[in-house]
């Protein structure tokens, strides 16, 4: 990954981290805000909803007080107390029932047993399970009606004053859509109730003031828990797939006296609004963050071209001083940190080619010192013993004509011989410093060896002791642009110098395969190898570690093969052996690169 | 000579003056609209009200409970009662003026009688019936308004023989005026209106306002009526049968019906609902027609309602009459009694349930003798009595052995009564409860 896009990835992570974070801070004080008004909002609903059962409560009470208190109900009562037959009353309830706006009455004999009831006429002189002891608070009651169904009231118990034996008066409101009509629920909040009549959930049961609910199974849960736990109960209810549709539910079980839960009230407040805002919000900073990621993409790019260029300027240079350009420079466009790098960077290129050019100057004076030292070293040893036989052959002058022949002979020889080293010391000198300019064509290697391979094998065969040779040719196509002669001529000093390491015998490998772009050739023995110094010196004209020998084949070698654009170097071992590796550029690469 | 009116005949004259008028005033009077409200369709076969006014039967029931004649002047039984003969009154004819011959009168009794096993034959100016089983009783059968001589007019409007003949229809309102033919005699009255399909309440209020002669005093209303002291008319006897009936099919095993039965609570409904009007009852016919009513036990016994049902849990529907509020309330009394026992009963709609297992119903009885009153009971119920027996005892034993399947169980007889407002004059109803209208007087002309 480049620095610009290092660099792109954190200034987006940044800009998207602070606005996921700004975004998310914002919803959740939000929602926290709503939920708390949810909770306010709902706590009032439900005060109301109690005060609002109080006051029916009260005003339930009040009309059976004013029932029981009644000149009618007082009447009955006196008339019961003087003839014990209820019988007469026993469709009276209805009627009082009707004048006082009551849903349900019954008059009740003081053991319980039904006068008349309004609401089911039929249970005249049956007994109604309740503890008659005077006035009571208003309370809840489930009562049965004639076909068969059940209702839940708000009831109210007062005794008939005056009454002895007492005549009790039982009457109550339905608690019902009517009842859930007078809690003035706002738009967003429904008021529903759940009469628990039936020991198993009846989601037809549930009534809004609006009528029936629509998906009431949704509220089963929290009503079911509601009625189990006897405990008021809060919960989030979705009542479609959809966010928008949940709504803040509480349940508060409505008790009878004894505690039995008769019926569920739950306040429910939509969420709309507060998933409407999230979402709203939520919408904004997603376009926020997408507006800032694409700024910041395009600040970034602008921002990261101005910081990275510099820097990729530099890195260019470096890969090209590392390429061998040592004189590149790259340009100064800011005054801070990295204007001084680049500034450090030219400065340092400048110095290294100055002491590149310094080098070259150095090591050429060195190398000439090394060739003039060598050659004085090749040229006095044949120098020697010329002039020791010159002084010989003076000597002789002197000595009877059969002798001086004699010396003269020898002497002759020994001067043509020395002549001829001579002679052949210049001729290699002058070999090496008019190195042919390679003509370059399409070679293949794998031929040059099979050449070489030839010319070399038997003398390999035939060395005492012998030396074992292999040559692995990879089948790939290893077709360079080269001079096959000098081509030739390298290879074969290569193998030369490989029999010359192994005097005792051994093993010559010749390997020859493509590395990427190259042909690569191997020439490896199994001498003694060399340290890393003689490595070093390996191709310095007239260094040798041979007895024999000019000391200039590697430096031939090391010539042909860079005029040729390969590199040859070498990887040894004291006690491993030695291995030449060539690397020459493929005919592909050689074309690409012209 | 100054001649002076002795005091005697002075005061004999002030004392005739004084009450001349109030003998005028009980003296039947000719004239006068009468208006009668029901709860059902005056014109409605077998019993509306209108239909006792247009039409006649053969035979009729007099006061003393006696079958006496009516369209026909005698009849004799052959082959032991296999045969009857019904001798026609002569010079009767119907309202359009055809008169009334064996002809028209084997017709509408064959129209009558699809079911009855009768086969009705002309006989000159007589009619012959008979049939494969014995009709000892048929005479009083044919007392029935169901056997009402009727015949089809050109207009289509009712056309019969009865005192008063039919003039419209229009409203619910059936207007009768007198026929001055009657072979009974032209009727006091010139016209009464019957206004048909009024509530009790709708009846009251009108006879309040005195809008209404003659209305209907339901027998759970009765006490009520005397506590506010409308005029009544009550039958001597209780003409109307409260009754349970189940479905042998639906409730096939007898211990459950013996349940049933045994779970019912007459005594509440009698003293409560009813107020004492009536009699408890266990048997099909009442205690002044059977004599042996007391007989079978109307005791109530839940414990061995809920031993006979056993470990059942049987759900039953109790089927009534919605419109009859009193029905309605008797079949919910009766419900709650079954609960006690153990039973599941859902009151419903008898006209939406008419399979319903168990049925409430009120019957009314119109024979006025023992034997015909079973009979017609028996019938009612799809059983028949089809040996001639009039003695009690064998009446008890049928009557008995129909009722040991507890199909059919008796809960209470209850009078008819009506309101009747202080302008009318000889209203006398007959033993059925039937009010007799021929011989009644309105005390103003309207």
């Amino acid at each position: 990954m480049s620095l610009r896009q290092k660099l792109l990835l954190v200034f987006s992570f940044t800009v998207v981290l602070a606005v996921a974070t700004v975004a998310w801070i914002v919803s959740l004080r939000t929602r926290q805000a709503f939920t708390k008004a949810d909770e306010q909002h709902t706590a009032a609903l439900i005060d109301q909803f109690r005060r609002e059962l109080r006051g029916r409560a009260e005003d339930v009470a009040v009309r059976v007080d004013e029932l029981a208190a009644s000149d009618h109900v007082v009447r009955i009562a006196v008339d019961l107390a003087a003839n014990s037959d209820p019988s007469p009353y026993m469709a009276e309830a209805a009627s009082l029932a009707r004048d006082h706006q009551l849903d349900y009455l019954e008059i009740l004999l003081p053991d319980g047993s039904i006068v008349s009831s309004a609401q089911y006429p039929a249970r005249f002189g049956y007994k109604e399970d309740l503890k008659l002891a005077g006035d009571q608070p208003s309370f809840l009651k489930k009562e049965e009606l004639a076909d068969g169904t059940n209702e839940i009231g708000l009831f109210a118990l007062r005794k008939v004053p005056g009454s002895e034996p007492p005549l009790y008066v039982l009457g109550g409101k339905r608690l019902d859509r009517g009842f859930l009509a007078n809690l003035a629920a706002p738009a967003d909040s429904q008021i529903l109730l759940y009469p628990a009549l039936t020991a198993n959930f009846d989601a037809s049961a549930i009534v809004s003031s609006a009528g029936a609910v629509e998906r009431a199974t949704r509220f089963q849960p929290i009503i079911e828990q509601a009625r189990s736990t006897g405990q008021e109960r809060r919960s989030v209810i979705y009542l479609t797939e959809r966010r928008e549709d949940s709504v803040d539910a509480a349940a508060i079980p409505m008790k009878a006296p004894d505690g039995t839960v008769l019926a569920v009230l739950v306040v429910a407040n939509s969420r709309r609004a507060l998933v409407e805002l999230q979402q709203h919000i939520r919408a904004i900073g997603y376009g926020v963050a997408g507006v800032g990621i694409l700024l910041t993409i395009v600040a970034s790019l602008w921002i990261t071209s101005r910081i990275s260029r510099p820097i990729e300027q530099l890195a260019d240079a470096a890969s090209a001083v590392a390429a061998g350009n040592w004189d590149t420079q790259v340009e100064i466009s800011s005054r801070d940190e990295v204007g001084d790098l680049a500034h450090s960077f030219n400065h340092m290129t400048q110095q290294l080619s100055e002491q590149r050019d310094r080098l070259v100057q150095s090591e050429r004076v060195a190398a000439w010192r090394e060739l003039a030292r060598r050659l004085a070293h090749e040229l006095k040893n044949p120098l020697f013993p010329l002039q020791l036989t010159l002084e010989n052959l003076i000597k002789a002058r002197g000595m009877p004509s059969a002798d001086f022949d004699e010396v003269f002979r020898e002497s002759t020889e020994t001067l043509s011989a020395e002549i001829a080293n001579l002679k052949n010391i210049v001729g290699r000198f002058s070999d090496f410093s008019k190195m042919p300019k390679p003509q370059l064509e399409d070679v293949d290697v794998a031929d040059v060896l099979r050449k070489v391979s030839a010319l070399y094998e038997p003398a390999l065969t035939q060395h005492q002791p012998p030396i074992g040779f292999e040559c692995r040719i990879s089948d790939e196509p290893l077709r360079v642009s080269a001079d096959p002669d000098l081509l030739h001529r390298a290879l074969s000093n290569l193998v030369l110098n490989a029999m010359d390491a192994m005097p005792n015998g051994g093993r010559l490998t010749i390997e020859a395969g493509r590395r990427g772009e190259s042909v690569e050739l191997r020439v490896s023995d199994t001498g003694t190898g060399m340290t890393a110094e003689e490595c070093e010196r390996l191709f310095t004209p007239y260094y040798t570690t041979k007895q024999h020998g000019t000391g200039l084949g590697l430096a031939i070698v090391q010539s042909v093969i860079s005029d040729h654009n390969g590199t040859i170097r070498v990887e040894s071992t004291p006690g491993s052996g030695t291995t030449f590796v060539v690397e020459l550029p493929s005919a592909v690469a050689s074309a690409a690169k012209a | 000579m100054k001649r002076t009116v002795p005091w005697w005949l002075a005061v004999g004259s002030l004392l005739f003056a004084l009450l001349a008028p109030a003998t005028a005033r009980t003296r039947p009077r000719y004239g006068g609209i009468l208006h009668m409200e029901t709860r059902s369709d005056p014109l409605k076969a077998p019993d509306g009200a209108a239909r006792r006014l247009l039409f006649d039967t053969l035979t009729q029931v007099n006061d003393s409970g006696e079958v006496v004649p009516a369209l026909a002047v005698s009849w004799e039984s052959q082959s032991a009662n296999h045969r009857w003969q019904f001798h026609l009154r002569t010079g009767v004819h119907f309202h359009d003026g055809s008169p009334l011959t064996a002809e028209a009168v084997e017709q509408s009794l064959s129209a009558a009688c699809t079911h009855c096993g009768w086969r009705v034959r002309a006989v000159g100016d007589s009619v012959a019936i008979t049939s494969e089983s014995p009709m000892p009783g048929l005479p009083a059968e044919l007392t029935r308004s169901m056997y009402a001589i009727t015949r089809q007019g050109a207009d289509g409007n009712p056309n019969g023989t009865g005192p008063f003949r039919f003039v419209a229809n229009s409203n619910g309102i059936v207007f009768l005026s007198a026929n001055d033919d009657s072979w009974q005699g032209r009727p006091f009255l010139n016209e009464i209106q019957i206004y048909g399909n009024r509530t009790i309440d709708e009846q009251w209020l009108d006879f309040s306002v005195g809008k209404a002669d003659l209305v209907e005093v339901p027998a759970e209303k009765l006490s009520l009526a005397q506590q506010e002291r409308i005029p009544l008319i009550i039958t001597a006897r209780p003409t109307d049968l409260l009754a349970l009936t189940m479905s042998d099919q639906l409730i096939t095993d007898p211990h459950l019906r013996q349940s049933i039965a045994l779970a019912l609570d007459r005594t509440s409904l009698f003293n409560v609902i009813f107020r004492k009007q009536g009699e408890i009852t266990a048997s099909l016919l009442p205690n002044a027609l059977s004599g042996y009513s007391f007989l079978f036990d109307t005791t109530m016994d839940v414990g061995r309602a809920r031993a006979l049902r056993g470990g059942q849990s049987v759900a039953v529907r109790l089927g009534v009459d919605s419109s009859n509020a009193a029905l309605q309330l008797i079949a919910e009394r009766l419900a709650l009694n079954l609960r006690e026992a153990g039973w599941t009963v859902h009151v419903v709609s008898q006209a939406t349930n008419p399979n319903a297992e168990l049925s409430l119903r009120l019957l009314h009885v119109e024979a006025a003798d023992a034997q015909s009153a079973l009979r017609e009971t028996l019938a009612d119920f799809g059983s028949g009595l089809h040996d001639d027996i009039s003695d009690p005892a064998s009446l008890y034993r049928a009557e008995s052995a129909f009722l040991q399947s507890h199909i059919v169980v008796p809960v209470l007889y209850l009078p008819r009564a009506f309101g009747v407002s202080a302008r009318v004059h000889n209203l006398v109803l007959s033993p059925s409860g039937v009010p007799q209208l021929a011989n009644v007087t309105a005390e103003d002309v309207r």
